[in-house]
């Protein structure tokens, strides 16, 4: 038996799971519907694809959730994962989901995925028969992938770096690596028996200033992590920066650079997607005020090229959205896009040559570290402050970079720490910042991350 | 150069205003000790004596604070903490609460200075007043 078979019996042997059937499932993924694939769904589309944010305990009203959005044509589905199941607490999951199904009132923030386990779940993703998306924000997912997989849910978002920076502040990063591992390495097994199964990464981070330098290069490292095991389809994504011009510019150089990297590593047969998050940043309280953030956000998704959006509500600004509004969300996104066909192709050369050189440099110095494996490169540089993340609680992050808005809203580097940009391409991020006399950095930063307010 | 310890107490994940604060401190001139956030009162205490700070600088925004700061007079106790100056400042309490209410609450629990709802600058110019 390998290694890997052993080490997935020994995490499947969990007592809130039932017994896991292998030769069961892997018959289940050899037959499943193409349409149940996002890869697939990738290949064939020629819009964008459009996936909102949703999960609630109990199944039925996940299935209430789903039906809604079909109603408003929806491109793939989201299953959003409660805060328990991400931290492994099955226990309270447990708990919590009974007393939400014994009381009618929501106990959990997402769905209790191995609560319900994957012959529950499979039941509704294949009676929906489209795509879904496993929404969740685990360091260790090598259980939940598992009981998604099984369920039909053929693509997982996160990895190592974008699901442990933003959110945990003791999480050991070089455990998220492992358990990622694993996640590629099964994701990479069943993606031989029907098509492939999609990874994305979680390219907001904190969703605070974080330049697009620092997201380009995680974007490609998880790619190249999830690619060198074997992954065939991969979407790498970036939010809303809050300026037009940056946001074309970053999809510029993330789609030339992923590609690039892919190749050096010899995955060229693998399928490339960009994934636009409309603004992740804090809402405006005035719901009219977010329609109107979402409608730019939509028009920006096209504008970039982007091959899949995923949307907010005009309720984000207070909590979890009704279903209707969710869908209504939807709706509205699908009209405009819709409106958006041969748009211009707008180029900024200067800024896309000072972009891909950051990138290019940062890349370099994570891929001279003299370890020996990627993702023991990627640890250290993330341990000594190469890669550095604004705002990040984790205790392993440098927090030595420092950026702000230009004039025009572009996120710029003030202070790059231990990040190796060159001198020449600091230079240029420092020739946009004007400080005024009367301001102080701390002003400039809380007027930055308060754009959209 | 003064030193200053500074964190958010308790199972508090506020991390912007954490950094804006280490930020400010330092382009006042402070060294900082940055604890983070999800930190435990026994965590700054150990910090102050590590790096013989001058200021032990508490955040909370969750309403935690007051739980946790009613450890400080018993941990206080337990060190030579003369010459320390103790602030604390953030969302001290949920909901309406009376700000004089609240400052002499936390000035019993032992602490110098007490910002509630108060604006990081405000707070900070009213520190280096106090210490010099």
């Amino acid at each position: 038996m390998s290694l890997l078979q052993r080490e997935r019996e020994a995490i499947l042997n969990n007592e809130y799971v039932d017994s896991f059937d292998f030769a069961e499932v892997e018959d289940f993924i050899k037959n499943a519907s193409k349409d149940l694939f996002i890869s697939h769904k990738f290949k064939t589309a020629s819009n964008i694809l459009v996936q909102p944010r949703g999960g609630f305990p109990t199944y039925e009203k996940v299935f209430a959730l789903y039906e809604e959005f079909k109603k408003a044509d929806i491109d793939v589905l989201p299953l959003t994962i409660d805060s328990n199941t991400r931290l492994n607490d099955y226990a309270t999951s447990k708990k919590m989901l009974q007393l939400s199904e014994e009381n009618d009132i929501d106990m959990l923030n997402g769905y209790p995925l191995v609560t319900h386990g994957y012959r529950t779940t499979r039941k509704m993703i294949t009676h929906f028969n489209t795509p879904v998306s496993l929404r969740h924000g685990t360091p260790d997912a090598r259980l939940l992938i598992e009981i998604a997989l099984a369920s039909g849910i053929f693509e997982i978002e996160g990895g190592p770096i974008t699901y442990l920076l933003p959110y945990s502040k003791n999480f050991p990063l070089d455990k998220a690596f492992l358990y990622w591992k694993y996640v590629e390495k099964v994701s990479a097994k069943y993606s031989k028996l029907n098509e492939p199964i999609n990874r994305e990464s979680f390219g907001p981070l904190t969703a605070t200033l974080v330049p697009p330098a620092i997201t380009i290069v995680i974007q490609l490292l998880e790619m190249m992590l999830s690619l060198e095991e074997g992954v065939k389809s991969f979407s790498v994504s970036f939010a809303q920066t809050g300026s037009v011009s940056q946001d074309i510019v970053t999809s510029a150089v993330i789609k030339k650079l992923a590609r690039k990297y892919a190749d050096m590593i010899g995955a060229n047969d693998a399928a490339m997607h960009l994934v636009y998050h409309q603004w992740m940043g804090a809402f405006p309280s005035n719901k009219e005020f977010s329609d109107s953030l979402i409608n730019t956000s939509t028009v920006l998704a096209a504008l970039v090229g982007a091959d899949k959006i995923i949307i907010k509500t005009r309720d984000e600004a207070f909590g979890i959205p009704t279903k209707e509004s969710n869908a209504q969300s939807v709706a509205n996104t699908k009209y405009t896009l819709n409106m958006l066909r041969g748009l211009p192709n707008i180029v900024d050369a200067e800024e896309e040559e000072n972009l891909t050189n950051e990138v290019n440099e940062i890349m370099e110095a994570v891929l001279n570290d003299p370890a020996d494996t990627l993702w023991r490169q990627v640890f250290n540089s993330i341990k000594n402050g190469i890669i550095d993340v604004p705002f990040s609680p984790h205790i392993i992050n440098n927090n030595e970079l420092v950026s702000i808005r230009d004039d025009n809203y572009n996120i710029r580097i003030l202070k790059r720490g231990k990040v190796p940009i060159s001198d020449k391409s600091f230079a240029y991020e420092k020739s946009k910042i004007k400080i005024p006399k009367d301001s102080t950095v701390a002003s400039e930063i809380i007027r930055g991350i308060g754009i959209m307010q | 150069m003064k030193k200053v310890v500074i964190g958010v107490v308790g199972n508090d994940i506020h991390v912007v205003a954490n950094r804006l604060i280490e930020i400010s401190l330092q382009e006042r001139g402070f060294e900082v000790f940055n604890l983070g956030v999800n930190t435990f009162l026994e965590e700054f205490i150990d910090a102050v004596v590590e790096t013989d700070a001058d200021v032990m600088l508490v955040s909370s925004l969750n309403g935690e604070a007051e739980g946790w700061s009613r450890e400080l007079p018993r941990l206080k106790a337990q060190y030579d903490l003369q010459g320390v100056t103790f602030m604390i400042g953030g969302n001290l309490a949920v909901g309406e609460v009376d700000a004089d209410d609240m400052e002499r609450k936390f000035k019993n629990y032992g602490f110098d200075l007490v910002f509630h709802q108060v604006d990081l600058n405000d707070g900070l110019d009213a520190l280096e007043e106090y210490l010099s």
